[in-house]
């Protein structure tokens, strides 16, 4: 006998339960957002997986259960040769797709909004939320509202930090505080951050999974993204699209920290005795790896370098791969390491 | 004009020197060791059997669609092996290099592999999977199936058709060449904008990639011509639009796409060539150019392009699904209604290769939507299968279950295509595997469909079957493979695993790692099994020996109204069109008999050896403009020129078959219709016949 | 049922009796168009390209649009290349008396007018490059000459084709090989008068 379908799809099943079950893990860090644009994202996945899931099982199912029950050697004496066009089925095979791929979109649009990276409604509701229960904690604490909150002190204020990415490591700015870091990322937690990102030479893209999902980083553009994370903590961040031979190892460090920590910090990076001025970021940009991600502190950054990167790259200033750390195989591999 | 790169150059062998033979890196010696030895065994086989003549007469210089789809088909799988190496050492590498403490080998921080020729590897695999490997499969198979579908003598074009795929195959011989000489490009099949600029790939892989791409697409393009023109042109008389088997339908609408996407790649390459040869600012981050130019033309491209590949498949699978229930195809009209819908659609979703580039809301949205829409002409074909299997009368030959993988297949793959149809889930895995997994999961669909349709097609076209047994231990590797493998690779995608990395940085990836190793090995096996599958199959040709012009007792469309294997003018006289299975009506209708009451003469192009030299030449351009070898390049392009003027003064009229020859040819060949059991068509209302004894026409009454 | 008509066995035509009339000249036609649909593909993309690339941005603070392209000159040239597709033009009314004299002047003078046209591109182009406005300055000069010199290359292209069929009518008269290549020549020649067309409305 002819081995059927069913025997086949069993891997599948298996699989999908491997995945549910997988999905449990801490390692799959799609499954465990810890901010709010991240879970909106997540909770999309979710939903399209069971939409689209249970359209696929029943046309999966159907197309099981007629190969078996019509198999050569089967039970149904139903051999019908003619049955090759219903108006029914037609509509049906046509309506019922369109109207998922509808159900769909309105779903597919909201989110896009919700996570637009440029003005991520995710991050506006989570600041909302807070607002609220800091509303409500200080209603309580305060009923007639004599003490509400001055808005200019409100910690809401979103943070700004501008990231460059050169061959291959991360160069995060923070313009208002005047300090700066390469491989690190510390942001304070329930505070909206607002990023601007450019690139020195090639296409990089950002990308901490549990926390914000991925905008490409372009040389001579801007690109934005905004984020809230909702909880304290270390989490993985690294580019996402492949920009040359570092390219595996240009992850950086994000740290998630209370308000208090994170001022702290600040002012430990400020008395850095490194600079960066342009022409030391010069430097900084040429091609290294840093197989270790090794942090390093710069403070009293030269105001307005973030544009000003952006301006010289749109001038044609190029910050050229040496041929020995291309895809040259003959050429011996110089690369600067940092380990 | 011409730009500055590093490095020396001189004018008779530009950037080329001895050092630019990667001798040192012992993986590419012995590849080379292997490949020469192999190569060596060949010619002397062939110089042995005194074969150059015959290879040179029947096949080098041949304009017959059915051969230059097989050499199609060759090349197609060469490739395809290659690619599959490809994909071996990628996996291993990524197993081996887990974790700063993971050791090195052969010169590699971790692994054995450095991120340079990992980048190298990974670029040629996609590259040359998409487009030397599974597009050849393709165009060969339609080549082969398309003229007998229509029940034409040849294509429209014979000439152009091995133009065609002369220029096919020099591209992937500067493919394969760039193996042993410099290095091909590390920028992906996508062309990564603005790595691939000269300012940070400065050696001679991009410039590999640019021309084989180059002088490839411009086959595929003409290639795409050739079919449309066969189809709209040399149908049979009697053969209406709604009378064309399904898979000519999806060779139309592929072609249509193929014509109309391939001149925007062309154009796209091109620029990037100018920008590297010329030092122009197309796609530069400076100076006024623009890389999103670039990822756009290549995308309105590149989306068309996966779209050209998977309809084909879906016209094998619609070809092969109601053979195998012996039923017709269920809804042909809406099959093909769906097949010019998701041709069409291809050309509005291209956006969605990047939904993280920082496009509005607005733009996303559009574009979330149109690539949902092809869930739909999608979702209705598979639920046209569904209900062709629905009341028929099901058998598992090997081509029909490699057409059902395909269908499990896409199910799996449209599930995770409409999650990343939907940019807040984009935003999440848009470049990381599970991008990867999806497309394998899609091109699988693609691959399956081929490796049936090869099958399926294999003895109209040698007369004999491939081995059962063995190829059903192939699939059902393939299928344990593909599922271990890619499976493993989704939930990878779930972890934020990047694509293109060479070095994991974290250990906790491990294990699914080493689950797609154990995917690969399946893979393996699979190969092994597929080339066993071949090699049995051709050694005892004798005993898989079919007789009569339908191996399968069911098929239904044109290309089965002709002998096994089919003679070189593929029909003795052109049959006239009365149904739209035209094979299966005629069968169903006691009307088998293959030979016609008289015979007529038959006129059929000349062999000729220009396109093999166009091919040639255009590997001496591309090979010339790669190494900046200046007087290579003009001299080929002259040659080409020149070749093509010096042709059109030759008047080629063909020959002509007279039909006292034709019946001879036709008397010898056996018409054994055995076996062929009776079939109750209750649609007819005309009950069984006997083969043997079927009168030519007309059939008794029932 | 959506199936077709069904015909009865015992009246149906199985073979065909005589073999297919072979219309080669429409089926290389038609084949040609399909060609120029690829091209124009190609060209669409040049022009989306110059579209993209003509903005203050791209120009690198160099020249732009108005800075490239002299109005004289561009009238002076569009005369000239309509002026070689009207030639081509009478060439194909000789085509149809079948007058070889009168396609072969046709097809001369079209050249003639043809490589005026080219001279004076030249000498245009000579003097931008003059004043440093080379495709390398800017993106948006990239984009500029690739779309007039990618037509530039039609145009010799197209005089290289008419320079052979000079001789393949003169050497071979009006065989049918010879008329599809005439046929398909002038839908190149026409093709080109598109492509200015497009090309004109742009460039302010």
């Amino acid at each position: 006998m002819p081995l059927h379908k069913g025997r086949h799809l069993r891997p599948l099943w298996l699989a999908a339960v491997a995945f549910l079950t997988g999905c449990a893990q801490k390692g799959y860090w799609l499954a465990h957002p810890k901010g709010a644009i991240a879970r909106t994202e997540w909770h999309t996945t979710i939903l399209d997986v069971a939409v689209m899931g249970s359209v696929v099982l029943v046309a999966g199912g159907l197309v099981a259960a007629f190969l078996w029950r019509y198999r050569v050697g089967g039970k149904s004496r139903s051999y019908d040769p003619t049955f090759t066009a219903s108006l029914v089925i037609e509509v049906l095979v046509w309506g019922v797709p369109l109207m998922i791929v509808g159900y769909l979109s309105y779903f597919s649009v909201k989110s896009v909004f919700a996570t637009n990276p440029y003005n991520p409604l995710a991050v506006r509701r989570a600041v909302a939320r807070e607002a609220r229960m800091n509303g409500a904690f200080t209603r309580r604490a305060d009923p007639a509202g004599v003490n509400a909150i001055d808005p200019a002190a409100h910690p809401m204020r979103p943070l700004r930090v501008d990231v460059v990415t050169t061959d291959w490591q991360w160069v995060f700015i923070y313009p208002k505080q005047g300090i700066a870091t390469v491989d690190e990322l510390v942001v304070p937690v329930r505070v909206p951050v607002k990023f601007d990102l450019t690139s020195t030479t090639v296409v990089n893209d950002f990308f901490i999974p549990q926390l914000v999902g991925e905008i490409d980083i372009m040389p001579g553009m801007r690109t934005k993204q905004g984020m809230i994370a909702s909880r304290t903590g270390s989490y993985h961040g690294y580019s996402d699209d492949f920009s040359g031979g570092g390219f595996s190892w240009m992850g950086f460090a994000t740290r998630v920290t209370r308000p208090a920590h994170f001022k702290d910090w600040v002012r430990r990076v400020q008395s850095a005795k490194d600079h960066l001025t342009d022409t030391r970021f010069t430097r900084v940009a040429q091609p290294t790896i840093n197989l270790a991600q090794k942090i390093r502190h710069f403070s009293h950054v030269q105001k307005g370098l973030f544009d000003h990167i952006i301006e010289q790259v749109m001038e044609g200033r190029v910050y050229r791969t040496p041929l020995a750390m291309t895809e040259s195989m003959t050429k011996p591999m110089k690369v600067r390491l940092i380990k | 004009m011409l730009v500055h790169y590093p490095g020396p150059w001189s004018p008779l062998l530009g950037r080329l020197a001895l050092k630019e033979i990667p001798y040192q890196n012992p993986i590419l010696v012995w590849t080379f060791v292997l490949v020469s030895c192999a190569a060596l065994a060949i010619f002397a086989a062939i110089t042995y059997h005194r074969a150059w003549g015959y290879l040179w007469r029947e096949w080098l210089t041949s304009v017959d669609h059915k051969k230059i789809g097989v050499m199609y088909c060759l090349v197609g799988l060469v490739m395809f092996f290659r690619g599959f190496i490809d994909g071996v050492m990628m996996r291993t590498q990524q197993v081996m290099a887990v974790g700063p403490q993971s050791p090195g080998y052969l010169g590699a921080l971790h692994g054995y592999l450095p991120p340079y020729h990992f980048g190298q590897i990974y670029s040629a695999h996609g590259t040359i999977m998409i487009l030397f490997a599974i597009t050849p499969i393709l165009i060969g198979i339609m080549n082969i199936v398309v003229p007998l579908q229509v029940g034409a003598r040849d294509m429209a074009y014979p000439y152009l058709n091995a133009v065609s795929f002369w220029l096919t195959a020099s591209a992937t011989a500067l493919v394969m060449i760039s193996l042993f000489v410099g290095d091909f490009s590390h920028a992906g099949w996508v062309g990564l904008s603005p790595l691939t600029e000269l300012a940070y790939s400065p050696g001679v892989g991009v410039d590999y990639w640019i021309w084989a791409v180059q002088i490839g697409s411009v086959g595929t393009t003409l290639a795409s011509i050739n079919i449309i023109m066969t189809i709209i042109k040399l149908r049979a008389p009697g053969m209406t639009w709604t009378r064309m088997p399904i898979f000519c339908w999806t060779a139309l609408s592929t072609s249509v796409v193929g014509l109309s996407s391939f001149p925007v790649f062309t154009a796209a390459v091109a620029l990037l060539s100018l920008d590297r040869y010329a030092g122009t600012h197309f796609f530069t981050p400076g100076l006024g150019g623009n890389l999103m130019l670039y990822t756009d033309l290549f995308w309105i491209w590149g989306h068309p392009e996966v779209y050209y590949v998977i309809l084909p498949a879906f016209g094998i699978i619609s070809e092969i699904v109601p053979t195998f229930s012996e039923k017709p195809l269920f809804g042909y009209m809406t099959m093909a209604a769906a097949s010019i819908a998701i041709g069409g659609v291809s050309w509005s979703v291209w956006l969605h290769h990047f939904f993280t580039m920082g496009a509005g809301p607005g733009v996303n949205s559009f574009f979330s939507i149109a690539s949902m829409l092809v869930g739909i002409p999608t979702g209705v074909k598979v639920f046209n299968w569904a209900f062709t299997l629905y009341r028929g009368r099901i058998r598992f030959d090997l081509p029909m279950l490699w057409a059902l993988g395909a269908l499990v297949l896409l199910l799996t793959g449209g599930l995770s295509g409409m999650m990343l149809a939907m940019p807040a889930i984009n935003y999440t895995v848009h470049n990381s595997v599970f991008v990867v997994a999806h497309f394998h999961n899609m091109l699988n669909v693609v691959g399956f469909a081929a490796i049936g349709g090869i099958n399926f097609w294999f003895p109209k076209v040698f007369g004999f079957k491939l081995d059962e047994r063995i190829g059903k231990r192939a699939f059902w590797f393939f299928s344990a493979g593909t599922v271990v493998l890619f499976g493993s690779m989704y939930a990878l995608g779930f972890m934020g695993m990047p694509r293109r990395i060479d070095y994991i940085p974290f250990v906790s990836w491990r294990p699914l790692l080493m689950s797609e190793e154990a995917g690969i090995f399946l893979f393996l096996i699979a190969a092994y099994y597929m080339i066993k599958q071949m090699y049995v199959s051709i050694r005892d040709r004798a005993q898989h020996r079919v007789t009569g012009p339908d191996p399968w007792r069911t098929a239904r469309s044109l290309e089965w109204l002709t002998h096994c294997p089919v003679p070189f003018y593929n029909f003795a006289l052109l049959p006239h069109i009365n149904s739209r299975d035209e094979w299966a009506w005629r069968r169903q209708n006691g009307l088998v008999n293959l030979r016609p009451d008289h015979y007529e003469d038959i006129h059929l192009p000349n062999n000729t050896f220009v396109p093999m030299l166009l091919g040639a030449l255009a590997f001496g351009l591309g090979f010339g403009m790669v190494w900046r070898m200046y007087w290579l390049a003009g001299l080929s392009l002259l040659g080409i020129v020149v070749a093509v003027i010096a042709r059109s003064f030759e008047p080629d009229s063909g020959h002509t078959i007279p039909g006292v020859r034709i019946r001879e040819i036709e008397e010898t060949l056996p018409e054994e219709l055995d076996g062929m059991e009776p079939v109750a068509d209750v649609a007819g209302g005309v009950v069984a016949f006997q083969a043997r004894t079927a009168p030519r026409a007309p059939a008794q009454e029932p | 049922m959506s199936q077709e008509a069904y015909i009865k066995p015992a009246h149906a035509v199985l073979w065909q009796s005589h073999p297919p009339g072979h219309d080669v000249i429409s089926t290389k036609t038609l084949g040609f168009w399909l060609y120029l649909l690829s091209d124009s593909m190609i060209v669409s993309s040049l022009f989306a390209s110059y579209l993209v690339l003509n903005h203050r941005v791209n120009a690198a603070a160099g020249p732009t649009a108005g800075m490239v392209v002299h109005p004289v000159v561009a009238f002076f040239e569009t005369v000239l290349l309509f002026s070689g597709i009207l030639a081509y033009g009478f060439a194909m009314v000789g085509l149809k008396r079948g007058d070889k004299k009168a396609v072969l002047s046709g097809l001369a003078s079209a050249i003639i007018l043809a490589v005026g046209f080219l001279v004076i591109e030249g000498v245009d182009f000579a003097g931008l490059a003059g004043h440093g406005m080379v495709p390398e300055r800017s993106g948006f000069l990239s984009a500029f000459y690739a779309l007039v010199l990618y037509h530039g290359a039609h145009l010799v292209f197209a005089i290289l084709w008419t320079l052979v069929m000079i001789v393949q009518v003169a050497r071979e008269g009006f065989t049918e090989n010879v008329v599809y290549r005439l046929l398909n020549l002038k839908l190149f020649w026409f093709f080109r008068k598109r492509f200015n067309n497009y090309t004109l409305p742009l460039i302010p």
